[in-house]
């Protein structure tokens, strides 16, 4: 099986250790996979903005940077909800029918991270061992623009050593909303004390999800607060291992 | 302009200013009400016993997905129809007995209604809740022109007793609670020894208007469904006031905007499922009532409707835009709203506030106004998952996001802004993997001035000050991915770890 | 119409430009409507008896009284349910069976009672046009023996008589059983009640506050035991 990763521009700055984990995860499970050098970004954080020519700009370029690879893989749910809620509009806007079929043509191909697990390579169990009590934040793109369903649940509920604790109002949004967190940053701070109320409620050591969007800002206000807690990507679980924790605890 | 100064009352600094015109931008208007815990904590309560209503109703109705897809298509149906529809509602109408007047804009509507008042040498009138009074701002032109408007739903007369405004579609005076509303009622009504208890507050309201009911001979309402095929009104309500109005007095005026209209009866089977779910939590309100022109010997013996325009025909052109009209007014999106949730309904500046609000008025001002609006939202989807007629609140919320900044960028009013700026800059980097790759690099150097020992940044100038206002940011890594990834290959494949 | 004519004009042309891409011609307009998807639950599929069992279960959800009776019991059962209301004064609409005006009550039929009057009353007895179980909804029409809109509203007490051949379980079941469109409707669900104070129900704010039902088996089922 051959995928080719698209990281996503957020991760590949600042959260390289959720790459790595993908990579060592992916490989562990026997997917070859590459890297196309040029990516950047999706345009997600522009079109989301209002500013939509230049979120065009992005979108062309992801089409034909990816138009010819067999599987995409995207740890971030926001950003293949892009890709499925706007991008077909900005095609069609757009009025490039070869870039719009070439578009039609690879989004199929495009999955986030756990939708890769559960529905490509059809499994639940990818042999993670991860000791600790951790609750999950269901992000808003995964519940209600990728309908992920219980596909986190069906992989948390395989990893060894872990103690779940279930998060009250857990598909309750955050309040980071990308540029929203600055543009109205104290409605996106009273979002964020209520969500970080019902996480630290809960008494675990980690709070985790699919985009390191939500996990940025509620981990923010974690160190912020000394709250006594810290956020891991999903990828950084299902990465480690017995042999090779996962790179958190490093 | 200059008609708008003038029945534009002197502004009260303590009342909150729901006219698009005038209101603070979103994210000023916040942060008095996010100081305010009392009222967040009254909105969180009240939204949450709805909520909670409604999840058991909408479970248990086995084929609620099913009356979704059939309301979103009789809404979207009678939108694109919408002028043979109104042509048909006003010939029924006018057969029964009615007397159809249209009105172009707030303006307009206010001088038709006046000058029907002055007819009936109403110097008072009784008026059930509408929306589309407050959003043309009835009460207080009515009261320049020396006809008094008593409000007779109970959130109402608190809100007009209390001089407040409205927070909510449904429940006006959720921001209230008991003690504030005894405290209202007291001073009032001159109720020295009213207790707090809302059966006591309930009763006084009801002494308050029986007589109003029995004695003022002319009410206006607004309308929950004008239906074209019989010229009928329907006005849905819990407490017994509508009735009050719509069948004591000798004359009624109903104002209602032109997208109430529904093609039969037979829709009522859809809409009214859904919307006392929706605003309410209940199988359905209870009372409804249903009447067409004027029935000899049965209420009101002239009976007025007065189709209002205002902005709504301008929203028609274009299914992404004309989808908002769809709506019924049931709320079910500020209730799920989690940041209406924390910021109540004034903050919005408009009697419409919360998803549907920030998709409405700024479109009913023709994006002249209420612009922070379309970004008073973090695209959660709530909203759209609960609306019982379907509209995609997000795709237009992006959309008018878009306008706006195209906007801005046409009258070169944000040039330097350091948003836009940023985002100009950020898409040329993204052109091109060098630059971003540069670009990273540049930014980690940069930054490295404000990332502390502990590897975190606590500060930011400019835009970054506002996350960091609550938050940190873990300091840029030494190594992006991509880099990683590119020596990994160089050096040769590691094993697995 | 009015004086608003040509705004009236200026509008309807504004709103035909806006649509004409996506609007019907007049001859396609109806044909439009009917192909709209209705999957939605139509016809109900409880037995009768199981419909009148869930019209029940509702109406005392919301704190009716009902009482069950063949249409022989009916106007014993009437002046009952009079009898312990505990008052005197009722106001009737003039279409109704005079076997119901059960004796030993103050009667004011309503040949056009004015407000006043009927305010005077401490109960009024009407009959119905319909009720939907799954909501609990009563329907009126305002009928000779249903009344006025106003008589239903000013007493503090209904006790409103319904024939279960009148119960259907859907909403769509009461618009399909509609052979013309009423002219005047009115919907009861419940008692008058307001939940604008912190979210606390009240009930009875304008609007009887007591709600008693007689429901006459005119089926010929067995009646359901209380």
């Amino acid at each position: 099986m051959r995928a080719s990763l698209f990281i996503t521009c957020y991760n590949d700055t600042l959260f390289p250790e959720t790459g790595r984990a993908v990579v060592r995860l992916l490989e562990r499970l026997g997917v070859q996979l590459d890297f196309h050098p040029q990516q950047t970004c999706c345009g997600q954080m522009h079109a989301n903005t209002g500013f939509r020519t230049e979120a065009f700009c992005q979108a062309k370029r992801f089409v034909r940077l990816y138009q010819d690879r067999e599987t995409v893989v995207v740890p971030s749910s926001s950003c293949v909800a892009m890709m499925r809620d706007q991008y077909p509009g900005l095609f069609e806007e757009l009025g490039n029918e070869e870039l719009r079929r070439q578009f039609t043509a690879l989004l199929p191909r495009v999955y986030e991270l756990s939708e890769f697990l559960i529905d490509r390579l059809g499994v639940d169990d990818v042999g993670a061992y991860f000791p600790h009590r951790v609750t999950y934040h269901a992000s808003c793109h995964g519940v209600r623009a990728l309908h992920l369903g219980d596909r986190p649940w069906r992989l948390m509920n395989r990893v060894r050593g872990m103690e779940q604790v279930a998060l009250p109002n857990l598909d309750r949004c955050c309040g980071f909303g990308g540029t929203f967190s600055v543009k109205n940053a104290e409605v996106s701070s009273a979002m964020l004390a209520v969500k970080l109320q019902d996480v630290v409620s809960t008494g675990a050591e980690f709070c985790t999800a699919l985009d390191n969007s939500c996990l940025m800002h509620l981990g923010g206000a974690m160190h912020r607060q000394y709250a006594g807690m810290k956020t891991i990507h999903l990828a950084e679980i299902l990465a480690g291992t017995e042999a090779f924790p996962a790179e958190a605890l490093a | 302009m200059s008609n708008a100064a003038q029945h534009h009352p002197v502004p009260d600094p303590h009342r909150p200013v729901l006219d698009p015109r005038y209101a603070q931008p979103f994210p000023k208007a916040v942060l008095p009400v996010l100081r305010n815990p009392q009222l967040r904590k009254n909105v969180a309560h009240a939204i949450d016993v709805i909520q909670a209503k409604r999840a058991r109703l909408v479970t248990e109705k086995a084929d609620w997905q099913q009356l979704r897809s059939a309301g979103a298509a009789i809404r979207s149906h009678l939108l694109e129809n919408l002028a043979a529809y109104l042509e048909e509602f006003e010939a029924r109408c006018t057969e029964a007995g009615g007397m159809v007047h249209w009105a172009a804009d707030a303006d307009e509507a206010r001088r038709v209604i006046l000058d029907i008042l002055r007819e009936e040498n109403a110097s008072e009138v009784i008026k059930i809740k509408t929306m589309t009074s407050a959003e043309i701002q009835l009460n207080p032109f009515l009261e320049a022109a020396g006809v008094h408007a008593y409000e007779t739903d109970l959130a109402e007369i608190i809100l007009q007793l209390g001089e407040d405004e409205p927070s909510h579609i449904v429940v006006p005076a959720l921001h209230v609670n008991r003690s504030q509303v005894r405290e209202i009622f007291a001073r009032r009504m001159g109720l020295k020894d009213l207790s707090d208890d809302p059966h006591a507050l309930t009763a006084a309201a009801r002494t308050y208007l029986r007589q109003k009911f029995l004695t003022i001979p002319t009410a206006i309402s607004g309308a929950n469904f004008l239906v074209a095929e019989t010229g009928s009104v329907v006005v849905v309500e819990s407490e017994g006031n509508g009735r009050m109005c719509l069948t004591l007095p000798r004359t009624m005026i109903t104002l209602a905007g032109i997208e109430k209209v529904l093609p039969r009866l037979q829709d009522l089977e859809v809409m009214l499922q859904v919307l006392a779910r929706s605003a309410t939590g209940e199988r359905m309100n209870p009372y409804t009532s249903l009447w067409t022109g004027v029935t000899p010997g049965d209420g009101p013996q002239r009976f007025h409707v007065v189709l209002l325009d205002n902005g709504r025909s301008q929203m028609l052109a274009r299914e992404t835009e004309r989808q908002t009209l769809r709506c019924i007014r049931c709320a079910a999106c500020m209730n799920s709203c989690p940041v209406y949730r924390q910021t109540g309904g004034h903050a919005y500046g408009s009697v419409y506030p919360g998803p549907i609000g920030a998709i409405l008025t700024p479109q009913l001002m023709r994006m002249h106004h209420a612009q922070t609006l379309p970004f008073a939202s973090t695209l959660c989807g709530a909203c759209y998952e609960v609306c019982p007629v379907k509209i995609n609140i997000p795709e237009v919320l992006l959309e008018l996001r878009s306008q706006v900044v195209n906007q801005e960028r046409r009258q070169g009013a944000r040039f330097f802004d350091p948003m836009y700026l940023g985002l100009r800059i950020a898409n040329l980097i993204f052109s091109r993997a060098w630059l971003f790759h540069t670009a990273q690099f540049c930014g980690r150097i940069g930054l490295r001035f404000f990332t502390r020992g502990d590897g975190w940044i606590h500060s930011l100038p400019s835009i970054g000050g506002k996350w960091t206002q609550t938050r940190d940011l873990r300091g840029l890594p030494p190594q992006p991915f991509h880099a990683w990834w590119a020596e990994r290959n160089r050096t040769g494949r590691q094993e697995a770890k | 119409m009015s004086a608003t004519v040509s705004t009236r004009r200026q509008i309807l042309d504004r709103i035909r430009a806006a649509t004409q891409s996506v609007a019907k011609a007049p001859d396609e307009l109806a044909g439009a409507y009917t192909a709209l998807p209705r999957s939605y639950v139509r016809r109900g599929g409880l037995t009768q008896q199981a419909r009148l069992a869930l019209l029940i279960e509702r109406l005392r959800e919301y704190d009716a009284e009902v009482v069950e009776c063949g249409p022989d019991q009916l106007p014993a059962v009437i002046a009952a349910q009079l009898d312990e209301s505990r008052k005197r004064i009722f106001v009737a609409p003039p279409g109704l069976p005079s076997t119901w005006l059960a004796p030993g009550f103050h009667w004011k039929i309503d040949h056009d009672l004015p407000a006043a009057e009927i305010e005077k009353a401490e109960g009024v007895v009407t009959a119905a046009s319909c009720a939907i179980a799954d909501s609990g909804t009563i329907v009126l029409h305002h009928s000779a023996g249903e009344g006025r809109r106003v008589l239903t509203l000013l007493p503090d007490w209904h006790l409103c008589i319904l024939y279960a051949s009148q119960v259907v379980e859907t909403l769509p079941e009461y618009f399909s059983r509609c052979r013309r469109p009423p002219t005047l409707a009115t919907y009861i669900s419940g008692p008058s009640a307001t939940a604008d104070i912190e979210m606390t129900r009240i009930k009875g704010v304008h609007g009887p506050r007591f709600l008693h039902v007689i429901l006459v088996d005119d089926l010929g089922a067995p009646t359901i035991l209380n």
